[in-house]
């Protein structure tokens, strides 16, 4: 995920889905992706490496990360991320 | 030997079930430990027809006295005021409410729905629900924000859905052997005793909540359930984890987010799809916080909590 970021990946950031209508509805277009689609992940769910937004939100806050694993434990993304990383399904 | 009745306006009988399954004390023990007349009750009353009308009668001219008047269910003011929707014993059930309560000891009202209205006066509330002296959050209710019962207190509110077994005997218990004045009430008429602490208060996922770990799906035991699930158990108050539901367990340790349903705004969002099973936000941030903290803090204290959170919380360590 790191290199493909670095290389210049351009993945979906916005809009934010800020209603549990517009959440789900990203969450059903990962369920609907290959489980071994990583690129498509990274893109329907807005991934960068970098903190993102006015707040600088990054994956350690969010409720998802599992900061010992690097984890995203949202069983839709399942995936090692870093700290610093943020993505679009970031709630805290 | 003090008098009780119990009656059942717009209910489901969900806190009647609760009542019959009561341990500490039992529905038994009110009659046998603690003196208790029960004068009549949806599932244990013996009068009917006529001779219900003229106990019913008996009590409201004073000829027998009623020191405990538990009230269930909503009060069914449709249509157009009447009552006639929820009709006992010959007459609107709101009806005899107004009588009882004026010649009552005490009243307790039993369940959300007698409490607040509940889920009968959810928008748009066709039966035009009202409990007795809340309508929500809004003071008054059906008897009026002045009323208080003979003994000088107003509404005792035991809400839940349903009331917890044994909230509901302690009360009538406490009422019962004149320790009715030791009771302190909040603003919503609760009893402190009960509900002071909060829904969260002894819950088993404490440790997820404090190092901000989430349960992401039902059924697992590790996570805290409020980050993502929609509970509600750091903003009600309730003592769910105090005194357990059949003396084993609660919602939430049982992995079922709280629904805070000892709070006059439950059911929240108005039972919209999507909206119960689901926590709430706003960019992210939970659109309800837990109770005394703000946007700013919640967010300092999560990247704390997550920075210095050991291995074992993001491990299921309730192992069978």
């Amino acid at each position: 995920m790191s290199d493909m970021m670095d290389a210049g990946l351009v993945t979906q950031t916005e809009p934010f889905p800020e209603t549990e209508k517009e959440f789900a509805g990203l969450l059903n277009e990962l369920r609907a992706l290959d489980p071994d689609d990583l690129e498509g992940k990274m893109v329907v769910s807005g991934f960068v490496n970098h903190p993102y937004g006015p707040d600088e939100a990054r994956c350690l806050e969010c409720m998802y990360y599992l900061v010992h694993r690097q984890w995203c434990d949202l069983p839709e993304l399942a995936v090692p991320v870093e700290a610093n990383w943020w993505c679009r399904l970031w709630r805290i | 030997m003090p008098n009780m009745l119990w009656l059942q306006g717009g209910a489901c009988s969900g806190n009647t079930m609760s009542f019959l399954n009561a341990e500490e004390p039992s529905a038994c023990d009110l009659v046998t430990d603690f003196g208790i007349n029960v004068l009549w009750h949806p599932s244990l009353g013996l009068e009917l027809g006529e001779n219900l009308q003229k106990m019913l009668n008996g009590l409201v001219s004073g000829e027998i006295p009623l020191d405990i008047f538990v009230f269930e269910g909503s009060v069914v003011n449709a249509p157009n005021g009447t009552g006639q929707w929820n009709r006992f014993a010959g007459r609107a059930m709101k009806d005899w409410v107004s009588d009882l309560c004026k010649v009552a000891g005490y009243v307790v009202a039993v369940g959300d729905c007698a409490t607040w209205g509940g889920i009968p006066a959810t928008a748009p509330n066709p039966s035009d629900s009202q409990g007795l002296q809340f309508l929500k959050r809004s003071h008054g209710g059906y008897l009026g924000t002045g009323y208080t019962s003979k003994a000088g207190l107003p509404v005792i509110n035991v809400p839940g859905c349903p009331a917890h077994p044994d909230w509901i005997t302690q009360i009538v218990v406490a009422v019962a052997t004149g320790r009715g004045g030791e009771l302190t009430l909040d603003e919503f008429q609760r009893p402190k005793t009960f509900f002071t602490s909060f829904t969260q208060t002894g819950c088993t996922r404490n440790m997820h909540f404090a190092y901000k770990v989430s349960a992401t799906e039902f059924g697992q035991r590790k996570g805290c359930l409020f980050y993502d699930l929609g509970c509600r158990g750091p903003m009600t108050h309730s003592p769910c984890n105090r005194i357990l539901w059949n003396r084993q367990s609660s919602k939430t340790r049982a992995g079922m987010p709280c629904m805070g349903c000892t709070e006059p705004e439950f059911p929240f969002f108005d039972l919209a799809p999507g909206t119960v099973f689901k926590t709430q936000t706003v960019m992210g941030v939970p659109k309800d916080m837990p109770t005394g903290v703000d946007k700013s803090g919640y967010i300092k204290l999560t990247a704390a909590a997550k920075a210095a959170s050991p291995r074992w919380a993001e491990e299921d360590i309730f192992v069978v």
